[in-house]
């Protein structure tokens, strides 16, 4: 892990924002991508969410990094993070209920998002605190930016409105009047499918498309699923060699 | 060999006890939060139903419908709020409705709806849930094609209308048999 | 009688109406990892059945009679993420011990699934919807049963499109994800059958 050292503390907060931007490069967290981008409002009460699930669990795995023995060391990874999201959990139900009613049973499922298990396995238990910190902020912010544009597409396109229901969210910061933008003409006429579930995953193919043309032209390689690869369960199977998934 | 199994188990099982005493302390405190968020939105929610009441107050419940009393300032009866579960296309839907002293609909809001978005999620729409004002809860009716007075389905999520319009119905019922029943 | 047809709605509807891969995003790493050959996506789909009614079948007892008598709901995911992932070692345990030509299998696929979200999920759907422990069992069971048929589609799908010619920008993960949406096109107008078969 020299190297990371050497590439200094910015580079471990900027990659997770782009060039490996844990949604469109790295693939991972693909279930709350395609369900919750029906709405930007929801997308970013989920992105940052994510981003405080994961830089509270990336700090204390580092900072625990040395005490948790080898052997347990998954279920131990398991218990923090759905520690720190049933903490979120119940702050969003006390304070932003309506965030709550949008993201329904994903809420909870931020434990078995990949990003969190994938970062927490990969970075936080090799790397020092403020590295895992500062890895945790980018990456999910990545996810967060991730989440905005797929969310931005779907429904503008699906349901010719932008940023609705945002007045539910900011809610938290006393009355808000301001609830999005309605966009003229798609709004009388919205391209359902957008919204509906086929949208999610055809949106998603268009924006790795998209990322892999931007990141040809800088010379980097394309997004491919690693079918274990970037699993965070990959050490401890074995699926990869004895059936040689793509 | 009896080390290397007691020093994980003991790792974790104390990495546990830490987490389940920081959720306990969090729900410790977000507990009251969320019932008295939970309550203000009800509040908030026959507010905008009938929004002729200036306060509300619990007269019963019916099958687990419980109706609220809406009053006026000077504490005059100006009409009922129910909020009713049923199931629709996505599982449970709740609607609060309120009507005045006449039966007649002030107002509905859906408080819980998990459909299809685009489709059924057009039910939050106030197009379609003003079609109910001034309808008399309790023979509210449906219809792909409505005529006369009758409530036009949304497109595409007929079951999600017809869920909404049994809520609308079951709570004038409710407010029938109680005010009725104990008078 | 009403009880059986009820059950047999939440089945179908499971399977076809809310099928948990193609209509609530639910389990799409194995589904877009491991789908490339029928053999690989039947074996995973199997695992994952047996697994999610297992699951329900231990987490529904957990949830009724401790954390709810006790007020503690608030711990739910905590239990049934570890619950879950010490359900899979165990079965891998036990399956490798007395069972190894399921395990052979089967077994690879286990640790895949403690991270998969439709295990995670189905369980928390079951209470979010109140359902009692007939009905959480149907449903996982048919979750389990939606998601071995899109896994089994998608096979096929991807098995066809090896041969084709695909434009450049396109090839690898962008097109597979266009296929997933073809794919989730045609389930759904499966939309309103079940309702209709049974008119609830």
């Amino acid at each position: 892990m020299a190297d990371n050292k050497k590439c200094g503390l910015g580079h471990e907060f900027t990659k997770g924002i782009l060039m490996e931007n844990p949604t469109f490069r790295l693939v991972l967290g693909t279930c709350p991508t395609l369900a919750v981008s029906t709405s930007v409002a929801s997308a970013i009460g989920m992105g940052i969410a994510a981003t405080i699930v994961l830089t509270c669990s990336n700090i204390a795995i580092s900072a625990l990094r040395k005490v948790i023995p080898d052997k347990v060391r998954i279920p131990a990874f398991i218990v923090i993070i759905a520690s720190f999201v049933t903490v979120v959990q119940l702050l969003v139900k006390a304070f932003v209920p309506a965030l709550d009613a949008a993201l329904g049973v994903y809420l909870p499922l931020i434990v078995v998002n990949c990003i969190i298990l994938g970062r927490a396995e990969a970075f936080a238990s090799k790397n020092s605190v403020a590295a895992s910190a500062l890895d945790g902020l980018g990456m999910g912010i990545g996810f967060l930016t991730a989440l905005t544009c797929m969310s931005t597409v779907r429904e503008v396109l699906g349901s010719g409105t932008f940023l609705s229901g945002i007045k539910d969210l900011l809610a938290v910061f006393g009355d808000v009047q301001f609830n999005g933008f309605t966009i003229p003409f798609i709004n009388s006429h919205p391209m359902t499918i957008f919204v509906l579930a086929p949208g999610g995953f055809f949106v998603f193919g268009i924006m790795i498309a998209l990322a892999n043309y931007v990141a040809e032209k800088n010379g980097k390689s394309k997004a491919e699923l690693k079918g274990c690869g970037s699993c965070p369960m990959a050490a401890t199977c074995r699926v990869k060699e004895e059936v040689g998934v793509s | 060999m009896r080390s290397e199994i007691i020093k994980p188990a003991l790792t974790l099982l104390l990495i546990c006890l830490v987490s389940t005493l920081v959720l306990s302390i969090t729900n410790s405190i977000t507990s009251e939060k969320i019932i008295e968020t939970e309550k203000k939105q009800a509040e908030t929610a026959r507010q905008k139903v009938l929004p002729k009441a200036d306060h509300f107050e619990l007269i019963g419940d019916d099958e687990g419908n419980e109706v609220y009393a809406g009053k006026d300032a000077s504490g005059e009866l100006v009409g009922y709020t129910v909020a009713v579960n049923d199931k629709s296309y996505g599982g449970d839907i709740r609607v609060m409705t309120g009507m005045d002293v006449d039966m007649k609909v002030t107002g509905i809001s859906i408080l819980t709806i998990n459909d299809t978005p685009g489709l059924g999620m057009n039910a939050k729409k106030d197009s379609f849930l003003d079609q109910y004002t001034d309808k008399t809860a309790g023979s509210a009716v449906c219809s792909k094609n409505a005529s006369g007075d009758e409530i036009q389905a949304i497109t595409g999520a007929t079951r999600t209308t017809e869920a909404v319009t049994r809520c609308v119905n079951a709570a004038g019922n409710a407010v029938k048999n109680l005010t009725e029943g104990g008078n | 009688m009403t009880m059986t047809k009820e059950l047999f709605a939440v089945l179908l509807t499971a399977i076809l109406t809310n099928n948990f891969v193609l209509c609530k995003f639910l389990g799409i790493c194995p589904f877009l990892g491991v789908s490339k050959k029928f053999d690989t996506a039947l074996g995973m789909s199997i695992a994952v059945i047996f697994v999610m009614v297992l699951a329900t079948a231990v987490c529904y007892p957990i949830n009724a009679f401790i954390l709810v008598p006790n007020g503690i709901e608030y711990l739910q995911t905590i239990v049934f993420i570890l619950v879950i992932a010490a359900l899979v070692q165990f079965v891998e345990t036990v399956l490798k011990k007395y069972l190894p030509d399921l395990y052979k299998a089967l077994g690879i696929y286990l640790p895949l699934i403690t991270t998969n979200c439709a295990v995670l999920g189905v369980v928390l759907l079951n209470i979010d919807n109140n359902y009692n422990f007939a009905a959480s069992i149907v449903n996982s069971l048919g979750g389990g049963i939606g998601f071995m048929i899109a896994m089994i589609m998608f096979s096929g799908v991807r098995e066809k499109m090896e041969n084709c010619d695909i434009p450049k920008g396109l090839q690898g993960l962008p097109i597979t994800l266009i296929a997933a949406a073809l794919t989730s096109c045609s389930f759904l107008g499966f939309t309103g059958v079940v309702d209709n078969i049974f008119k609830l």
